[in-house]
């Protein structure tokens, strides 16, 4: 099976929109009592962020006003930022093709797309074609899992018996994800070093936890002479 | 939430997806050397923040132990062994009442 292939695209990426599927539904069951059917279902539709929208969740059921809602979404997303300065050189598409191809940038999304041009670069073929392909391929399987678990969890049909299931599940993704980015010991070691201030930031700033992944791999990112 | 609060949060979310992927110009080669060295890191602590809770504690047994399944073939490099160990990971951890 061709590693670009819509089928090996699609068997890599279900996995993951399982999970995020069964996510949407709890998404979906929890804000339907709190912001209504119709911001429900346009928050998944338009923002098509869990951590964005189950923090939001968070705070308006604490009451919040327009502003604490409008910083936790700058906050959140500013990983964005750094995904998308990771990914641009390596999508050779027209600015307005990225400029579409944008709204589909998750983590999985993301680790997908740079995985898919690691495995490219393997077998000697060109990797650009191959993370675009992946990257829209994957965003829309995802972004249609999380509408139609939004949709299935406002309905109120219940999936919380999966839910540990589906949390095992982003772990061992990004840990496989990973392994496939790791193509020298030096990658290994900054990954090391990832995780290990990850856990850092995680415990001395828990509401902090979304943006930790990114922050300590900027850091370990960072030149300290060539190893 | 308003329509409008709404409205504003999702052109916030967009506009930062947009923005380095589409708006920015590309980075310089130094600075693209620094993002290329970025991506295992991301996954790495992708990874940790889902071991752990907002309350600075782990999550359930099972899932570590997939976790650990992963971890243990994650040197075979494929995202199918790395799923299937998570898998017997989680079943072992189950099993194990953990």
């Amino acid at each position: 099976m061709k590693a670009t292939s819509t089928r090996s695209i699609l068997a890599t990426c279900l996995p993951a929109a399982a999970a995020i599927l069964v996510f949407g539904t709890l998404y979906g069951a929890a804000a339907r009592a709190i912001m209504g059917v119709p911001l429900t279902l346009a928050s998944s539709l338009l923002i098509f962020s869990g951590a964005l929208q189950f923090a939001l969740l968070a705070l308006l059921s604490a009451g919040a006003t327009m502003l604490p809602l409008v910083l936790i979404a700058v906050v959140l997303n500013l990983r964005h930022l750094v995904l998308g300065a990771v990914l641009r050189p390596r999508l050779e598409g027209s600015r307005l093709r990225r400029a579409a191809l944008a709204f589909f940038l998750v983590d999985e999304t993301f680790g997908f797309a740079v995985a898919a041009g690691h495995a490219a670069e393997r077998a000697g073929v060109p990797a650009g074609a191959a993370i675009e392909r992946t990257f829209l391929i994957s965003g829309v399987v995802c972004y249609l899992a999380w509408l139609v678990g939004t949709l299935i969890g406002v309905l109120g049909v219940g999936l919380a018996g999966v839910e540990r299931v589906a949390g095992a599940i982003f772990p061992v993704l990004f840990i496989g994800l990973a392994s496939l980015a790791v193509t020298r010991r030096s990658h290994a070691v900054r990954a090391l070093a990832a995780a290990l201030l990850t856990a850092g930031i995680a415990f001395a700033m828990p509401d902090l936890r979304v943006l930790a992944p990114v922050v300590a791999a900027v850091l370990v990112a960072l030149p300290v002479g060539e190893r | 939430m308003s329509a409008l609060v709404l409205g504003i949060i999702a052109a916030i979310t967009y506009g930062s997806r947009a923005a380095s992927l589409a708006l920015l110009p590309r980075a310089g080669a130094r600075f693209e050397a620094i993002l290329a060295r970025m991506p295992a890191p991301i996954f790495a602590g992708l990874a940790t923040a889902t071991l752990l809770t907002g309350d600075r504690a782990l999550v359930d047994g099972p899932i570590l132990w997939a976790a650990l399944g992963a971890l243990l073939l994650s040197p075979t490099r494929s995202l199918l062994f790395c799923l299937i160990g998570g898998a017997a990971g989680y079943a072992l951890g189950t099993l194990a009442g953990g």
